[in-house]
C-alpha cells in the first residue's frame, strides 16, 4: 500500500492531449505511457498542493458525479509506479487495481484510471532483425540477439 | 578515417533520401551499379559534398594468391560493418544499415516500423516487430487487391499522412531467419504512389493455432502501439509524438492474435471497407 500526500506531477515530460486521454513521453527513462480520462484527471490535478482527498473533491465537482478517495488514490498508485510524479521520501500507500475493482465492482471498472506504459525502442529494436551469419555491430541487431564480436556476424540463432 | 581518405576511390556517390544526406564511395569501378538499387526509394543525388554519414566499400582485391582471402570490407564513417568474401553480403549490409540510418535520422519522416497496404484511399498499417508476421500478412492482403505501400516502415508526414516506401518484400521461409526478396510486381500487386490517411492500424502477431480475434483499441492506446515500433523516438521524441498523434487522431485500431493469414486479411479488409 501506498500513501502520496501533497502528490506533484513530473513537469519534465512530453505531454499531450489525445481527446480525453494523455500520451506522455518520459525522456529521462525512454518511456511512453497513455493515461486514460481519469488518469489523466488526477495528473492534471497532481500540482504539488493538493491532498488525494481534494483531488477527489475538485474531480467530483468536474464530473458533477462523485469520485472517492479510493480511485485517486489508485490512479496516484499507478502514476507513481510509472515514474510520472515527482519523487520524495515519503512513505506510499494507495490501494491496488485489484482490491479497487473488487470494491466498487467490475461493471463499473471501466471508469477505473489506467495507464498503459510502453518502453521506447531503439533504433536497432525498431528495425527487421538480421539473420545468422549477416555482419551485425550490435547485439540488438540480430535476431538471436547475439553478435559476434571476433566474426561481427550474428551467431546462436 | 585519414587512412580511408588515402585510398584510390574509382567512384562514389553522394544522395539524399527523406532529408538525410548520405554518401557512398568504391574502390573498384561499376560497383556503383549494383549499389543503386539498394538505395532507398526516392533518393536524388545531391550536389552538396558534406554528407551525414560515408560509407566507404573496399572491393576484394582481384590479385591471385595461394591463401590469400579476397575480401570486401564496409565502413560507416569509420565504423567496419562488413568483411566479407561474399560481395552480395556486403551489399546487403549496406542497404540494411543505411536504411536503418535514414530512418533514424529524417526530419521529413517519421518511420515506423511496419508494414502499409492501401485499401479505399486509406492506409491499413500494421507495426509490429520482427517475427510478428507483418510480410505474411501484407503479402495476403495484396492477394486480396490491396495495394502495396511497404512491408517494412510506415513514413508519417507532419499532417499524419502515410507515404510509401516501396522495397522487395523479404519473405522468410518458415522457421527461417533468412529473408528472400520478392517484387510486388512479382506478387501480382499495384504499387502505392500516393500518400493516404490512415484507416486501420492492426496490432497483431502471428500465433499457430490461433483463430483471428481482434478488439478496439482506444487512439491513445494505439498512439503508444505505434510509438513503441517508431525508429527515431528517442532522438526526435517531439517530433516522432506529434506525427503519431496526428495519425492517432484519425484512424481506427485493433489489437489481437492471428492465425493463418488468410483469415485475418479478409477480416482486415472488411473492417476497412
Amino acid at each position: 500500500m501506498k500513501k502520496l500526500e501533497f502528490p506533484q506531477g513530473r513537469m519534465d515530460c512530453l505531454s499531450r492531449e489525445l481527446g480525453a486521454e494523455v500520451l506522455i513521453y518520459d525522456l529521462q527513462r525512454d518511456e511512453g505511457h497513455c493515461l486514460n480520462y481519469k488518469a489523466a484527471a488526477v495528473w492534471r490535478l497532481c500540482d504539488g498542493k493538493r491532498t488525494p482527498r481534494q483531488i477527489a473533491a475538485e474531480l467530483s465537482r468536474q464530473f458533477s458525479t462523485a469520485v472517492g478517495e479510493q480511485i485517486v488514490r489508485l490512479a496516484l498508485g499507478q502514476l507513481w509506479d510509472a515514474h510520472l510524479l515527482v519523487e520524495r521520501e515519503v512513505s506510499v500507500e494507495t490501494p491496488s487495481r485489484r482490491v479497487a475493482m473488487q470494491r466498487i465492482g467490475i461493471a463499473a471498472a471501466i471508469a477505473l484510471p489506467l495507464i498503459t506504459s510502453m518502453a521506447a525502442p531503439t533504433p536497432a529494436q525498431a528495425a527487421s532483425c538480421l539473420h545468422n551469419l549477416a555482419p551485425c555491430t550490435s547485439n540488438l541487431q540480430c535476431c538471436s540477439n547475439i553478435c559476434s564480436p571476433v566474426l561481427n556476424k550474428c551467431i546462436g540463432g | 578515417m585519414d587512412k580511408l581518405d588515402r585510398l584510390g576511390w574509382a567512384e562514389g556517390l553522394a544522395f539524399s533520401a527523406f532529408g538525410v544526406c548520405v554518401g557512398i564511395r568504391a574502390t573498384v569501378s561499376g560497383m556503383l551499379d549494383r549499389i543503386l538499387p539498394l538505395l532507398p526509394p526516392g533518393w536524388k543525388k545531391s550536389p552538396r559534398g558534406l554528407v551525414q554519414r560515408l560509407y566507404s566499400l573496399i572491393g576484394a582485391n582481384g590479385s591471385e594468391g595461394k591463401g590469400v582471402r579476397h575480401l570486401n570490407l564496409l565502413y560507416a564513417n569509420n565504423l567496419r560493418l562488413a568483411r566479407e568474401t561474399d560481395l552480395q553480403a556486403v551489399l546487403e549490409a549496406f542497404r540494411n544499415d543505411h536504411h536503418l540510418y535514414v530512418a533514424g535520422a529524417s526530419p521529413d519522416m517519421t518511420f515506423i516500423h511496419a508494414g502499409v497496404v492501401g485499401w479505399q484511399r486509406r492506409a491499413v498499417v500494421l507495426p509490429g516487430r520482427s517475427f510478428s508476421g507483418k510480410t505474411t500478412l501484407v503479402r495476403e492482403l495484396l492477394r486480396l487487391g490491396a495495394t502495396y505501400y511497404s512491408d517494412e516502415y510506415a513514413l508519417v508526414d507532419e499532417r499524419g499522412l502515410i507515404h510509401p516506401f516501396v522495397r522487395p518484400l523479404g519473405i522468410r521461409e518458415h522457421g527461417s531467419t533468412v529473408q528472400t526478396d520478392f517484387t510486388p510486381e512479382k506478387l501480382g500487386a499495384s504499387v502505392g504512389v500516393e500518400p493516404l490517411r490512415a484507416g486501420t492500424v492492426v496490432i497483431t502477431e502471428y500465433q499457430a493455432g490461433t483463430r483471428w480475434e481482434a478488439n478496439p483499441l482506444s487512439q491513445g492506446q494505439g498512439a503508444l502501439e505505434l510509438l513503441a515500433n517508431s525508429v527515431a523516438i528517442r532522438r526526435l521524441p517531439e517530433k516522432t509524438l506529434l506525427r503519431l498523434l496526428e495519425v492517432a487522431k484519425r484512424a481506427v485500431f485493433i489489437r489481437g492474435p492471428r492465425g493463418e493469414a488468410s483469415e485475418a486479411a479478409a477480416s482486415i479488409l472488411n473492417l476497412s471497407t
